[in-house]
């Protein structure tokens, strides 16, 4: 059984981590999740970078959903965002294409241009 | 939609874009009655009567009207509700919030399955960390009742200032989720 317990363990690791590595978010990444992107499968495309982010032990990267964005026939659409650079949209995503732009450009900063759907604000 | 899951996927999401704080989710499994029932209850900002029907009814949707617009989530969610011998209600209160009540007939061969639960809960869950999710899955079968509880708020209450979507976290929300699931036979409804 999982208890609060193992959170208390989870937080002294990741605060453990944070002093060393500092606590900063270095890259937020939005998944559409309007009712054509959930449809379209934008359930296992959230589920799929949260397996990526624990499989990978990434600590700095942050994943929220939202509702529409307006680009339907796109979906599902996944937007990466880094401090000072402009947003990339990534559209007709899938769990494959996720695990692609995890390693390419979530890890190494490459971004995955075949996929690339808008950029910019 | 394919399962009742991705809907309830589409209702949290009408939810969080109605800057709700709270979303209380309740999946009953009654076998003695022969029905799943979902219930979701906000605290958001609601509708007034004219959106509410508006929002339960695909012909009164239109572009000009795209800041009323609720879509065709509620429409479909009801139609496939009412499809099974089952029903559909949504009650609001503008300025506190909405309950959606949707009850399908279990052993009806055109109700659609319950659908990856898990994965809804935990992608709602961890995407929406200003949210604070209540979820309880309740399962009665031969006189015996099983419950599973997931209180976001003390999560985050025990986490400190650790994100949601730190890995370990992700990791901890997961397991949590799948054994609330597996003990309320939740797997394949």
């Amino acid at each position: 059984m999982k208890t609060l317990a193992d959170l208390k363990q989870i937080r002294e690791k990741a605060q453990e981590d944070m002093k060393l590595r500092g606590a900063n978010t270095r890259i937020k990444i939005v998944v559409g999740m309007g009712t054509s992107g959930i449809a379209m499968g934008a359930r296992e495309v959230m589920k799929t970078f949260l397996e990526e982010i624990s499989g990978r032990n990434l600590t700095d990267v942050l994943v929220t959903q939202t509702g529409e964005k307006g680009l339907s026939s796109m979906e599902p659409v996944v937007d990466v965002i880094e401090e000072n650079k402009p947003k990339v949209t990534y559209g007709n995503m899938t769990p494959e294409k996720v695990k692609k732009v995890v390693v390419e450009h979530i890890v190494n900063g490459n971004i995955v241009s075949e996929f690339v759907v808008a950029t910019g604000n | 939609m394919q399962d009742i899951s991705l809907h309830l996927l589409d209702i949290i999401e009408n939810s969080v874009r109605a800057d709700a704080r709270k979303i209380k989710i309740r999946v009953i499994n009654d076998q003695a009655i022969n029905k799943l029932r979902l219930i979701i209850e906000d605290d958001g900002r609601g509708m007034d009567e004219e959106t509410l029907r508006m929002a339960q009814d695909p012909f009164y949707t239109s572009k000009e009207q795209r800041e009323i617009k609720v879509g065709l989530g509620i429409p479909l969610f009801k139609q496939n509700a009412e499809l099974s011998e089952g029903s559909f209600s949504i009650k609001s209160e503008p300025g506190f919030g909405t309950v959606i009540t949707a009850d399908f007939a279990l052993d009806n061969i055109d109700r659609m399955p319950l659908g990856n639960l898990k994965d809804t809960l935990l992608g709602s869950i961890v995407g929406h960390p200003e949210v604070d999710f209540s979820v309880k899955l309740i399962s009665r079968q031969k006189g015996r009742e099983q419950s599973f509880h997931f209180d976001a708020a003390a999560i985050k209450e025990e986490l400190g200032g650790i994100p949601l979507t730190y890995p370990d976290v992700i990791e901890y929300i997961d397991h949590s989720l799948l054994e609330g699931i597996q003990n309320t036979n939740m797997e394949d409804v």
